[in-house]
């Protein structure tokens, strides 16, 4: 092929699909076309005949070709050489020309090129052709040259829909492509034109092509696209625009309504998200609730270790006010006695702990623990003049281990009231701190005459630890404080163990 | 050592001097006074080694005589009978106190530490440092004199990342990396800064809130601080630190 040198807008060499030995040239600007063959040089010259039609005409029919002209041709710059020859210059526009060349040998395999000096045109729809199931088979619904918008209404006896278009000389360079209106994407495409099911009154077939009902998932707007489908790149200087092509695009719109919606994976994928998501939703919503019931009951809990806290400033800051007097008439009696110096001592350690008992604090460390227990304690002996003693194991760190401040005390009160008043010097009191894993120990021991552990006794001292220990044990849950009382007529030892304090 | 006492109470300072005469012959008292007016005149008169001083007196305060004087070259042991407020700055400031009534013995151990201050010339320092405190808006946040064998340190508690306790010892953990060993239990400590938002996570720890990273649930409880270490929290502690830390 050969076009004169102003021609603009040369498709060529385009395949038709579904066709072979068939090439298709959009020549629409090109006025004179000289059409050369190339042979290869294992091709039996001889043998080939070739045909010339100029739109329906033939103007040359099984020709075959002048040997005399042949020459060597490179044909376009190939290194191959081949065997070629003019088959005439012939004007094209508004033409369409088919050369048809084969070999005796095997008529079968036609090869077929047409030039094509017309403009692409606009397709139409001839008919829509619904195929529906019956008793007897099948049967067909028309409608005959359908406008811009159709509706098509599918139930479960339907199957198919043919879209059968007009009849043209380049059926199968046209494309019929479906769109969905709702997602824009394209869900159907074809370039095979079926013909045979539809006839003209000329009895010439009309391309028509079949459509699964279940190309259509949904209901809604398809649009049917019916265009030239030629590879626009391949073209020698060309400038045909995307509007240019919109020339030669019809478009119909489809409103299909489905009685049953057919659902694809992505359909389901999407309502699996959506089930999921309502069920991560309804997930959230209940573990929300749990958290909120669980802020309730820590909300709860912190309520209570607030009132527990409450409780507890209330009863640790009671000193037995028997002992308060009883410590000052004490002190008083020394000064009467002009003993200022016991006097002094012992105020400062009645003061220091009043000052304990006031101040309120929270947790003490045991060496302060000590120090108060050992005020204390003095301050009784000068009063019954019992003995005692305070033991802490040695790898204890009294330093820095804590405890509940005053914790002992009233346990130490109820051992002098209740133990050994009665025993004067003979007395004695032994307090210790141990260590058991990581439980801590407080014991006082006293040689008291005892008291039945089982009954309650309204005795301050004791009442006032109970009632301490369960406050504490609510504001220490993790960390429960126990009560053990031993007593016979040997004497008294009352142990409290914090458990995993250590 | 020369002496001037300082009291409201006509009792108070009869008192005092009763138990320096029995306990204490190294201090000869030259003065009494019972106004910060009075006090100020005869301590420009007699410029005493070291001051008793009651920290509230009447509308006034001890602090309020102190800002009153320039150069402070003498020591003063605070007096209190029960005063939070004021015995905390002095604590803050390292200085030292006695609680009414005055235990003999620990009179006899307040003035052997002055003298042993008296020898090392810093608390005059120290009071400037306290008067300081004392002046601040309440929400600044307050420094710390941490007392060292030859210096006093001022560190600023928001600069304090922890403490740990080594028996009656705790090294302070600074905000620098550097560490600080002072001679007092980490109880002391741990109730001045207690108030300041520091946590008691263990018998040994202290934490400061603004340094702890995470809350780790190894070995039933770790705070992971900001620069990696981690400190333990025992289970005592455990709802308390949570509830702190806000977890």
């Amino acid at each position: 092929m050969c076009v004169d040198s102003s021609a603009k807008n040369v498709y060529y060499a385009l395949g038709f699909p579904n066709q072979p030995h068939t090439s298709f040239n959009y020549l629409p600007e090109v006025n004179n076309l000289s059409i050369q063959i190339n042979f290869r040089k294992n091709i039996n010259i001889e043998q080939y005949r070739y045909s010339i039609i100029v739109d329906d005409t033939p103007i040359a029919v099984n020709k075959s070709i002048d040997k005399t002209k042949l020459k060597d041709t490179h044909a376009g710059g190939d290194e191959e050489i081949f065997s070629s020859t003019s088959l005439g210059v012939f004007p094209i526009k508004g033409k369409m020309i088919t050369i048809l060349g084969y070999s005796i040998d095997k008529p079968q395999d036609v090869d077929k090129t047409i030039f094509y000096g017309k403009l692409f045109f606009k397709s139409k729809i001839n008919h829509i052709v619904k195929q529906f199931k019956t008793d007897k088979g099948f049967d067909y619904s028309h409608i005959a040259n359908p406008k811009e918008k159709t509706d098509i209404k599918f139930d479960e006896k339907d199957d198919l829909l043919d879209i059968v278009k007009d009849i043209s000389d380049i059926d199968n360079m046209y494309s019929l492509s479906i769109k969905d209106r709702l997602t824009d994407k394209i869900i159907f495409e074809s370039r095979t034109w079926k013909f045979g099911g539809y006839q003209s009154k000329d009895n010439e077939p009309y391309p028509y092509v079949k459509i699964d009902k279940n190309v259509f998932k949904k209901s809604g707007d398809y649009e049917i696209i019916i265009q030239p489908s030629i590879d626009w790149t391949n073209c020698l200087d060309c400038d045909i625009s995307s509007k240019e092509v919109e020339k030669y695009t019809s478009r119909y719109t489809l409103s299909i309504t489905l009685d049953e919606e057919n659902y694809t994976k992505k359909d389901f994928l999407l309502f699996s998200i959506i089930i999921g998501g309502l069920c991560g939703a309804i997930f959230v919503a209940i573990l929300n609730n749990r958290k909120r019931k669980a802020k309730k009951k820590i909300d709860e809990e912190i309520k209570q270790k607030q009132t527990a806290q409450l409780q507890l400033n209330s009863v640790r800051s009671q000193l037995n006010p028997h002992f308060l007097f009883n410590a000052l008439a004490g002190i008083q009696n020394l000064m009467n006695k002009n003993d200022t110096e016991n006097a002094n001592k012992y105020l400062s350690k009645f003061a220091r702990l009043t000052r304990n008992v006031l101040e309120s604090k929270e947790l003490i460390s045991l060496t302060e623990e000590k120090t108060l227990l050992y005020d204390y304690l003095q301050m009784e002996q000068l009063r019954f003049g019992f003995q005692y003693t305070i033991n802490t194991q040695a790898d204890l760190d009294t330093e820095n281990i804590e405890i509940p401040a005053m914790l002992l005390q009233p346990l130490v009160e109820n051992a002098v009231k209740h133990g050994i008043t009665e025993k004067g010097k003979d007395g004695e009191i032994a307090i210790s701190f141990e260590k058991q894993v990581s439980n801590l120990l407080l014991k006082i021991t006293d040689n008291g005459s005892g008291f039945d552990a089982t009954q309650t006794y309204d005795g301050l001292g004791l009442a006032l630890s109970k009632n301490r220990i369960s406050l504490l044990n609510t504001v220490y849950k993790d960390t429960p404080f126990i009560l053990n009382i031993q007593s016979d007529t040997n004497g008294t030892t009352i142990t409290i163990t914090l458990s995993q304090w250590l | 050592m020369r002496a001037i006492l300082v009291d409201d109470e006509l009792a108070n300072l009869e008192n005092l001097q009763i138990l320096l005469i029995k306990n204490c012959p190294d201090v000869k008292v030259v003065a009494t006074a019972s106004t910060i007016d009075d006090a100020f005149e005869k301590i420009n008169l007699h410029r005493p080694d070291l001051l008793f001083l009651d920290i509230q007196m009447g509308k006034t305060t001890g602090f309020d005589l102190l800002n009153q004087l320039g150069d402070k070259t003498f020591e003063v042991i605070f007096v209190t009978a029960y005063d939070n407020y004021g015995i905390q700055a002095v604590k803050f400031a390292a200085l030292d106190y006695l609680l009414k009534p005055v235990d003999p013995d620990e009179l006899i151990v307040a003035v052997s530490k002055a003298q042993d201050r008296i020898a090392n010339k810093m608390s005059g320092e120290q009071l400037n440092f306290l008067i300081n405190q004392i002046k601040r808006s309440e929400p600044a946040v307050p420094k710390i004199a941490l007392p060292q064998q030859h210096e006093i340190r001022y560190v600023s508690v928001d600069d304090i990342v922890r403490c740990v306790a080594d028996n009656t010892y705790t090294f302070f953990h600074l905000s620098s990396s550097e560490k600080i060993l002072v001679s007092k239990p980490l109880k002391e400590y741990s109730d001045l800064l207690k108030p300041q938002g520091f946590v008691r996570s263990h018998q040994s720890h202290l934490v400061n809130p603004k340094f702890v990273k995470s809350w780790l649930k190894e070995d039933g409880g770790t705070l992971l601080m900001n620069n990696g270490d981690k400190i333990p929290v025992s289970k005592p502690n455990r709802e308390i630190v949570k509830a702190i830390l806000g977890k």
